[in-house]
């Protein structure tokens, strides 16, 4: 996947190089963690006290629960201790402990412990908290999918956010004139296609700077669906009144206990999301397209010189990536709201880039990072429907800030394709 | 004179092409005329032109005045008239400033070959520093709490550049990537703030600061009463300031060859981290002076709605000005009166004011793709060397 094409005699001197840096990125790692692991041990001795209730559905909403009680304090010991053997490892044994592991380790302690000590005693419904992750995180794992295809094959895609208001926009319109839900989607994802298209023309054939087209395309999405909302819509609502998607319970599956009230008791767009993860994955990394399209990417020249159409590679993947972002866009407004709002996108296609980012160009890894942003949500619901008073905005932030800190490599560095926004010169 | 006209050719066809393709969508979304197409034809078709017709005419009045009430305040010479007749051109003025003061921002970085996309954080951000800095400073003799709060607002607009900047020089972050997500904390703090105390305005339930009337920055014509300030003729300064750094400094030199040609500029000996560091601290500091300006001069307090997406509309402006900051305050004039104009549109017509939004997409759009223009209206190509100013635009 990594293309090295790294000349031979400059390769030992970049290694030590790269050792250094390593070692010394441990070291600073180390202290850290093992200063969040002190933090942690400071906390807990406030919180012994704390009384720390979570709660699972079993079978459905509101039926059995399973409960799980703890001491918030224990909770901080536990994930004080584990970061802190985590960083005392690093600064031992320096770049050679797999630090990610013992982040992912410590994660889930910490975020219990700080909804925890949050929560002040009342109880909270976890089954709510991880459904609801699962639902905030599909428009970003879908529009992380979209931006990945075009990076992948070599264009730069910022226009995701665009690309959901105009989804989110026609779908609602779509689905209230013929009065069927899933006429919405499949006009979202086919404007999706044009918009795509439109993209690729700008930037192939009137090479337009792919930043620029990205640009043009978000402002006059929001300028088009604004103008079409305050012309159209809000005077004539029979337009903008659709069918919502309704969660559809997978048979057998869904009585699983605990986990099928959370993974199969969903939307359709949930299982969409998990399936095309799966099917992405494997068309990226085990088939003629999936290679093809990697190479235009990452070594465009030499793919033309073998034969691989780019030009034809670079549209087709624009389209294919619209398709996904309109789809998904239809999401915004088919689903729980059941209308079409001004800017309802809210800026979920730029979070969706930076999933993209924090996954590591990686259909699973990005997946996984929408989830993360999804979780940073449904918390904020959480707290917010219980009455704890942390200001929002910190929240929101979050995964704002996570994206800053993973696009400048301060925690592990990730690498995109080498030609992305580059454009190509058929000879 | 023909060929000094030359390159404003392709800009204006641009502008041209996408108020037509703007009318267009007026005409496909008029249902009301749509509804009468089957049973009165000619009607729905007159109807409909006459809308769009009325649309851009109030515009145009809305952005430069009535002449009727030029010809009242001649005949009457009463003041008050006066000032009713050139209101809409001091607006105009007013709402043609911030985008000076971002459209130069995002013209340096682009000229020194660095996407900065964050114009929207920075301004906002320049806005609260202005606001900070001021509060700090209540009680001063006025001039001092104005002077420091423009570099209140200069200081947090260049901080707000200098996080990518130099995430990009010493990590290489994609700058693009990052001042996207630095827009959103921007607006997050700014939310946060104006939930502290010492900003926010206790009467009020909407979160927005204390009203800065003790450092407002003077009117341009005290008598006429109009809005437009002194921060119009400070944004043409510092547009000739920016025209002299960029073009007849060494500094400017060096960040100009490192948005030409990174790998020449680095060879020839110039620090390319630095000009880059450089590039995006003087493009936050000038986005972050709009702020300031806008909050004490054309607004009298601090909210979250301080910008309306000023530093996206800077990237068309900073395209259609040729990054050349003269270009750049001409577009800038233009968008303004656009701007300006949509609120009398709007208010005229009930057309709503965001089809500019698109119509200025379009604008990007055609400016950004000269040979499509060149194409449309069947231009001839031009010879290799007037080619450069739109390659220019687009920072390698």
């Amino acid at each position: 996947m990594t293309a090295s094409a790294a000349p031979a005699n400059v390769a030992p001197v970049a290694l030590s190089e790269g050792h250094r840096r390593a070692q010394r990125a441990a070291r600073i790692r180390g202290v850290i963690f093992a200063a969040l692991g002190v933090m942690g041990l400071s906390f807990a001795s406030g919180t012994m006290s704390h009384d720390v209730t979570f709660r699972f559905w079993l079978q459905q909403q509101g039926g059995d629960a399973w409960e799980f009680h703890a001491m918030a304090g224990v909770i901080w010991i536990i994930a004080a201790l584990i970061t802190g053997i985590g960083g005392i490892l690093q600064l031992w044994r320096g770049a050679s402990v797999s630090w990610r592991r013992w982040m992912a380790l410590a994660m889930p302690f910490w975020i219990a412990a700080i909804i925890g000590t949050l929560l002040a005693g009342k109880p909270a419904v976890l089954t709510n908290l991880f459904a609801g992750s699962l639902e905030y995180a599909f428009p970003i794992a879908m529009g992380a999918f979209a931006a990945m295809i075009c990076e992948r094959s070599g264009m730069l895609n910022i226009a995701i956010e665009g690309k959901f208001l105009l989804g989110a926009c026609v779908a609602s319109i779509a689905a209230s004139v013929t009065g069927l839900v899933i006429v919405g989607p499949i006009v979202a994802a086919l404007v999706g296609v044009g918009v795509g298209w439109l993209m690729t023309w700008l930037a192939i054939r009137h090479r337009v700077d792919q930043i620029i087209v990205g640009t043009v395309v978000n402002f006059g999405a929001l300028g088009v669906t604004n103008f079409m909302y305050l012309r159209v819509l809000q005077l004539n609502t029979n337009l903008n009144t659709p069918p919502t998607v309704e969660a559809i319970k997978i048979p057998l599956l869904s009585d699983i206990p605990v986990l099928g009230p959370i993974l199969f008791s969903g939307t359709p767009y949930l299982y969409l999301a998990l399936v095309t993860m799966v099917v992405l994955t494997y068309m990226l990394f085990r088939t003629r397209w999936g290679l093809r399209l990697r190479a235009s990417g990452e070594y465009p020249q030499a793919a033309g010189t073998v034969g691989v159409d780019v030009i034809k590679i670079r549209y087709r993947a624009m389209m294919l990536a619209g398709a996904l972002a309109g789809f998904a866009g239809s999401y915004l407004s088919l689903h729980s709201a059941g209308s079409f709002q001004i800017n309802m996108s809210a800026g979920k296609g730029f979070i969706a880039i930076a999933a993209m980012i924090f996954g590591g160009w990686n259909p699973i890894g990005a997946f996984g990072a929408a989830l993360v942003f999804g979780f940073s949500d449904a918390t904020q619901t959480l707290l917010s429907s219980l009455g704890v008073d942390v200001p929002p905005q910190i929240l929101t932030s979050v995964p704002y800030l996570v994206t800053i800190v993973v696009v400048a490599g301060l925690v592990g560095r990730v690498r995109g394709p080498a030609m992305a926004g580059q454009p190509y010169e058929q000879s | 004179m023909r060929k000094r006209l030359r390159p404003l050719l392709v800009p204006a066809l641009a502008v041209l092409s996408a108020f037509i393709v703007g009318s267009l969508f007026l005409l496909f979304t008029d249902i009301k005329h749509i509804g009468m197409l089957t049973t009165d034809p000619v009607g729905a078709f007159t109807g409909a032109l006459g809308n769009i017709i009325d649309a851009y005419g109030a515009l145009i009045v809305g952005a430069f005045g009535d002449p009727k009430r030029f010809s009242t305040a001649l005949q009457s010479g009463d003041i008050h008239d006066w000032t009713i007749a050139f209101r809409p051109m001091s607006e105009t003025l007013v709402a043609a400033t911030p985008l000076m003061f971002t459209g130069l921002a995002i013209a340096v970085s682009f000229r020194s070959g660095v996407f900065n996309i964050g114009g929207d954080g920075q301004f906002v951000l320049g806005a609260l520093g202005a606001t900070v800095v001021a509060l700090m400073f209540r009680g001063m003799p006025a001039p001092i709490t104005l002077v420091a709060a423009l570099a209140g607002g200069i200081v947090f607009g260049a901080v707000w550049g200098f996080i990518p900047g130099f995430l990009k020089a010493r990590t290489g972050a994609h700058e693009v990537i990052t001042t996207i997500m630095l827009n959103y904390v921007a607006l997050q703090i700014v939310q946060l703030a104006l939930r502290n105390d010492f900003l926010r305005q206790s009467t009020s339930s909407q979160p927005i600061s204390k009203v800065l009337d003790f450092v407002r920055v003077p009117q341009l014509i005290p008598f006429l009463g109009l809005r437009l300030h002194w921060g119009f003729i400070v944004a043409l300064l510092v547009a000739a300031l920016v025209s002299w750094f960029l073009f007849k400094t060494t500094k400017g030199f060096e960040l100009r060859s490192a948005g030409l040609n990174l790998t020449a500029a680095r060879y020839a000996g110039m620090s390319a981290g630095g000009s880059i560091i450089l590039a995006m601290v003087v493009s936050g500091a000038l986005a972050g002076l709009g702020g300031a300006f806008q909050v004490m001069g054309s607004v009298t307090q601090m909210s979250n709605d301080v910008n309306s997406g000023y530093g996206w509309t800077a990237i068309a402006l900073a395209l259609l000005g040729g990054t050349r900051p003269g270009g750049v305050v001409a577009a800038a004039l233009l968008f303004g009166a656009l701007n300006n104009g949509g609120h009398g549109m709007q208010v005229a017509s009930g057309v709503p004011l965001d089809l500019l939004v698109f119509i200025q997409a379009l604008v990007i759009m055609f400016v950004a793709a000269p040979d499509l223009v060149r194409k449309i209206y069947r231009l001839r190509q031009p010879a290799i060397e007037s080619g450069a100013p739109a390659a220019e635009g687009a920072p390698a």
